[in-house]
Parts: structure tokens; sequence; C-alpha cells
């Protein structure tokens, strides 16, 4: 009987035990954003903000992992084409969403990007992480000391900052954003949808030159 | 050197071998270092600050082609070991292998398919890539070099 009691009272005690754990940890990940935002076949709620006009007629949605060199190569090689043509010109707009799968220091890159972002500073950020892009991956040039340096170089509030990147506050909004690219056939960095008002889509794989937008872009506007 | 090569291309078939191999390789990994896209169009592009990548993909492609027909010849024709075939190709995968594991579909693949050991071999072949794809070479040009010395005395050509 006493043995019973006893397997009973730890049984009970680790469920009270995950419940709080739970709870604790559910309540570390509020954050505001809008659940119900969609491009297309795409949940990007959990994405970046719209960079651009958000009432534009075309959405380029990019998936994107911080390390990966073909992603710096379309940032440095096609996106100021893009920006200059169509964003802002109020024609496009862009939602980078996270698919941090090639190594250790990918998915905390990502989610220091939300944390900038608490301090409306995401693009900044995000900039500032592809131009400081290493050639290698996971040798450090984005480990958490790294990534507290950009953003005191931006001028965050390191206080802030830091809370929010040592408690992993935004890891479950990187893994939702991570699946999303699995679930949209995503096999691969960057990726990207063009997506228009009337939710057509045309996928795009790879850090492909900006004629390739623009033939598609213009098609859609 | 330049008398052996004529023997082995003076015959069509080693020419088509290596024409076929050569843009073979050149395609494919031209393909999966993404500077040519399928879809949604056909397109090539060398983007700023790949070139290096360009060019060593074009001599792997080239050497391959050269090391790999020769070895043929041998084998066809002089009825000789596959030891030096076993060079080329070898070099030729390590070659290939450097430029596929990036953030591409291959390098998703493996990473999908083996986890953290599909992560740290694919993190090594992408930060190692351009050493990697020289080492390569390197083993191509030996090859070459001793499958042509063994072809000098096998074929008893003067030197």
């Amino acid at each position: 009987m006493n043995k019973k009691g006893a397997i009973l009272g730890i049984i009970v005690i680790s469920i009270i035990v995950g419940v709080v754990a739970s709870m604790s940890s559910s309540t570390n990940e509020t954050f505001d954003v809008d659940m119900t935002r969609t491009h297309g076949s795409i949940s990007t709620a959990m994405g970046s903000p719209i960079l651009g006009d958000p009432l534009a007629p075309v959405t380029i949605v990019e998936f994107g992992d911080y390390q990966c060199h073909q992603c710096h190569n379309w940032f440095v090689n096609t996106k100021p084409m893009i920006m200059r043509d169509y964003i802002e010109t109020g024609k496009v707009n862009l939602v980078f969403v996270d698919f941090a799968f090639l190594g250790r220091d990918s998915p905390k890159a990502a989610q220091a990007t939300y944390c900038a972002d608490d301090q409306n500073k995401y693009w900044e950020y995000h900039s500032s992480l592809y131009t400081s892009q290493e050639s290698k991956i996971d040798n450090g040039w984005a480990s958490s000391e790294r990534l507290k340096a950009f953003a005191f170089n931006l001028n965050l509030d390191m206080e802030l900052f830091n809370e929010c990147l040592d408690s992993e506050k935004y890891s479950k909004r990187v893994q939702y954003n991570s699946q999303q690219a699995r679930d949209n056939g995503v096999r691969g960095t960057p990726g990207f949808f063009i997506v228009d008002s009337d939710y057509n889509q045309t996928q795009i794989g790879g850090a492909q030159p900006f004629s390739v937008f623009q033939k598609i872009l213009d098609s859609m506007i | 050197m330049i008398e052996i090569l004529k023997v082995i291309f003076s015959n069509l078939k080693f020419i088509v071998i290596s024409v076929i191999i050569f843009l073979i390789m050149m395609f494919s990994l031209l393909l999966i270092s993404e500077f040519i896209f399928l879809e949604p169009y056909f397109v090539t592009h060398i983007p700023s600050g790949s070139e290096l990548g360009f060019i060593l993909i074009t001599a792997l492609s080239g050497l391959s082609a050269l090391v790999i027909s020769m070895n043929l010849f041998r084998i066809i024709n002089l009825k000789n070991s596959k030891h030096k075939m076993s060079g080329s190709i070898f070099g030729t995968f390590i070659g290939s292998a450097a430029g596929a594991c990036s953030c591409g579909p291959i390098g998703f693949a493996v990473i999908s398919t083996f986890g953290t050991v599909g992560a740290t071999t694919t993190a090594f072949l992408t930060n190692y890539e351009i050493p990697i794809r020289i080492v390569a070479i390197v083993i191509l040009i030996i090859t070459y070099f001793t499958t042509i010395k063994s072809l000098k005395t096998e074929c008893d050509i003067p030197n």
C-alpha cells in the first residue's frame, strides 16, 4: 500500500511539475503578433515585420538562414535592386521567414532578430547579420556574444536584448517559421514565394538574379 | 606527352567520352552550386564574389574528363589495371561533394536525413569548399601525370 502511495505521489508531483513548467515556458513566449497574417499558402504571422508598403499588391516571402552564404549572395547582389525598383516605389513588400537549419548558431541568430524587433530594429539587425556574415558555418561569428555585440552596435537597450536572447523567448517562433518552410516545400535557402493580391504564387528556389524576379514581379503588378 | 594525347584522342570514341564527361560534370556542378537555375526560367549567372568557385568547377570538370577518358583508354585498349582509375574517380568525387552540400537542396536533404552528423558534414564541406576543390584538382593532376608516365611505358612511346 505504501509503495503504491509513493508511486502515485511521484506521478502526481511529476504532473504538477510538468504543468507548472509548461505554464512558465508559455508565459515566457508571449509576444504581440497578428496570428491571422498569411501570404498565399504561407502563414507569415511569426515572420518578420513587413518591409515596404503593407498595402502593396505583391509580396515576396523570403525563407532564409543567417548562416547561408547563398542568402548573403542574394542580400548583396539582388535585394538592393528589388528594394530600389519595387519596394521603395510601393509596388511590392517583403517578409522574411526564418528557415534556420544550417548549424547550431542559426536558430539563435534568428531569435536575436526578434529580440531586436522588440525594440523596433528588426530590419537593421537583419541587415547587420547578413553584412557581418562570415563564410564558415558555426565558426563563432553568430555566437551569443557576437549577436549581443551586433545589438550593442545598433544602440539597442542591452538589458532587454540580453534577457530576451538568453531566455530564448523566440525559440518557438523560429521553430514555427522553419516548419512553415517545410510545410510549403522549401528545400534549401534562400527560397522565395511571390504572392499577389489574388493569392497566385510563384516559387523561386535559390539566390536567383534580379532578372528572374523582375520578370515575375512585372507580370504580377 | 602530346604524343600520348594524340594516340588516345585520335580515336573518336575517346573524344566523345571526354566531351560527355565534361558536359555532365560541368552542368551538374554549376546546377548544384547555383550558377545555373532551371526554374521558373532557365538562367545562368555568376554572382560577384563567386568567380573563383566557377573557375575551380571548370578546371575540375576539364581534368576529370581528361583523366577519366585516359584511364578508360588504358583499361579498354591495354587491358591494364584499374588502379589509376580509382584516383581519378576519387578526385572527381571529393571535388564534386565540396560544392554540393551547402544551403541548397542537397545540403538540406543531407541534414534532414542524417541530423546532427549531416549538419556537421555539410558545415565542413561548405566551410572548406574551395580548399577541398583545390585538393581534388591536385589529385587529378597527379593522376594525370602518373597515367601519362604509365602510358609512355605501356605504349612504348619514346620521349
